[in-house]
């Protein structure tokens, strides 16, 4: 038979529209926050948490900028936090992954913050000593009271403990949105895209990493230290290839054991095999840099293109194919939406560099 | 053809009174009257539909209509997503967006399998078939059943003695994609299989 035709589908193929995209960049800092966490905990990585960390905070800051953007009443947004569907009801059943991931934004958005004050406290306090003006106010105010190395171990053990208690709330986000795509909409694409929170786990691991060496990059430029970017990168190679072999993987799955969305999602497996290939040779690159350090921006860009790709093809493509399976949609991209994809990253940066004026992005033994 | 065991595709038991649909496709000839009908009582902007109907060309030429819109499903998929929960169900088993509550993220479109929902332009706000829950108010049927010129819509509460409850507990009727677990309570007689993807 012949002749389908949805017109609630086809009257706004693309709900979900690219300003979301901006999460390939911003959900990003969750995981380098987690990197920060996990470095401060174990001891290793020293040189690179406080960089991790600003980063980390300024795009985790602004991570819901993109999907606020995108909502059609965006003056309701305060009713997120204000009546969040968390709780199962009569009326309201089940739980809303969107409002639980607002709330875990924020509880880790302020452990970050605490986290980040405390590892920071007894610098503030050294940075209070040799300042003036509103500068010591701001740097006496993050010093937190913490004016004596004695002081200062305290503080390193409560954040210990911050660190701890955050890594668990920053992981929903790090699966975030797939565990959405996948759990709650009955979009064909994403609802048999089983691997998609791995995925993305593994995906925003390689961006976060890839960010942290661009910055590393512009910021020491010919005097990057081998023991920071040489753990980062065997992170990012890992990282690299788990996005390629799971993409592989999952393409193979849908071969053998279900033809039919092998069928269906058929427009997107071009874009599947470039990230492959991408995140392959970002892999290939990240061994040669670990020899060649100044290669770092191109094993970034490689990455960053190759999930860039991967983001799109799963987001905005995935949208395309209708819900019967049958129809790849055209996407209809109105006026800026490019500058308004920008702006949540540009945001991002934004903070980063004034979080950056504050704090010290290279650590420095406590006394020194 | 997906034959639906009435035990299984009735709820359970009800506070409310579960109000359903029953639509005979094979009483439908497309006319549109309810789609227009529709569009008039709920002031459907231009361009979106609270119900549609699919038509099918067989390879004999011959065509079939099938008329669809929220299926007032008794395990809804779009509820759970909703953040504010804007979109909730009452004892009726009515599946409703409260304006005032949604935010207008979208959540509930996707999360519906139907492809039900919309976002309202002029409302900025999801918007889906309610059964006309202000006519029911009003002890008046929804606007396509009552509009519809060969009585292919039946609507009424399905644990009442009706035309619909009798219908639905005595013949074979099939829903919308049952593999979704939503326990759509729109039942149809005579839907073809193709219309299941």
């Amino acid at each position: 038979m012949l002749g389908y035709y949805y017109p609630n589908e086809a009257a706004e193929p693309l709900l979900w529209h690219p300003v979301l995209f901006a999460y390939a960049l911003l959900v990003s800092g969750s995981d380098l926050l987690i990197l920060a966490a996990l470095a401060y905990l174990t001891g290793s990585l020293r040189k690179a948490i406080p960089l991790m960390t600003m980063l980390g905070i300024g795009f985790f800051a602004v991570v819901l900028a993109g999907p606020l953007a995108d909502l059609r009443s965006p003056h309701k947004a305060y009713l997120i936090l204000t009546s969040p569907h968390i709780t199962p009801s009569a009326t309201n059943p089940g739980i809303s992954l969107i409002a639980f991931q607002v709330i875990a934004w924020l509880i880790a958005l302020i452990l970050s913050i605490v986290f980040a004050l405390l590892t920071f406290s007894y610098y503030a306090h050294q940075a209070s000593l040799t300042s003036t003006g509103i500068r010591k106010t701001i740097y006496q105010a993050f010093s937190l009271g913490v004016k004596t190395p004695e002081k200062y171990r305290k503080a390193e053990m409560v954040a210990k403990g911050v660190a701890v208690v955050m890594i668990p709330f920053l992981t929903l986000w790090g699966i975030y949105p797939a565990s959405l795509f996948v759990a709650q909409t009955w979009n064909p694409v994403w609802r048999n895209w089983t691997l998609l929170p791995v995925i993305y786990f593994a995906d925003t691991f390689v961006v976060a990493t890839a960010l942290f060496m661009l910055a590393y990059f512009f910021w020491r430029f010919r005097e990057m230290e081998r023991d920071v970017i040489v753990p980062v990168l065997k992170i990012h190679a890992a990282g690299s290839l788990s996005v390629a072999a799971l993409t592989g993987l999952q393409m193979a799955v849908w071969w053998f054991w279900s033809p039919m969305t092998a069928e269906m999602v058929s427009p997107l497996t071009p874009l599947m095999y470039a990230v492959i290939a991408l995140l392959l040779l970002s892999f290939l690159l990240s061994l040669i840099a670990m020899r060649y350090p100044a290669t770092v921006v191109a094993v970034a860009l490689v990455s960053i293109v190759g999930t860039f790709a991967n983001k799109w093809n799963i987001i905005i493509n995935g949208q395309l194919i209708s819900k019967t399976g049958l129809a790849f949609l055209e996407a209809e991209l109105e006026g800026l939406w490019f500058l308004e994809t920008a702006a949540p990253i540009a945001l991002g940066v934004a903070v980063f560099l004034l979080l950056s004026l504050v704090f010290p992005l290279e650590v420095r033994e406590v006394g020194k | 053809m997906v034959m639906l065991p009435a035990a299984l595709a009735v709820p359970q038991a009800e506070t409310g009174k579960r109000y359903a649909m029953l639509i005979d496709v094979n009483k439908c000839y497309g006319c549109m009257a309810c789609v227009v009908a529709c569009a008039a009582e709920n002031n459907v902007p231009l361009g979106n539909f609270r119900t549609w109907i699919e038509q099918l060309v067989k390879p004999d030429g011959s065509r079939i209509f099938v008329p669809k819109q929220c299926n007032q499903c008794d395990d809804p998929p779009c509820v759970p997503p909703c953040p504010t929960g804007a979109t909730y169900r009452t004892a009726d088993g009515l599946v409703l967006v409260n304006d005032e509550l949604c935010i207008g993220c979208g959540a509930c479109i996707q999360a519906c399998p139907y492809g039900a929902r919309y976002l309202n332009p002029v409302k900025g706000v999801a918007d889906k078939c309610t059964f006309c829950d202000h006519r029911l108010a009003a002890g008046l049927l929804p606007a396509c059943v009552e509009t519809c010129p060969t009585g292919a819509r039946v609507f009424g509460p399905l644990h009442e003695d009706n035309e619909l409850s009798r219908t639905v507990h005595s013949r074979p009727v099939q829903v919308l994609k049952p593999h979704t677990g939503a326990k759509p309570q729109i039942y149809y007689i005579s839907l073809p299989d193709e219309v299941n993807r």
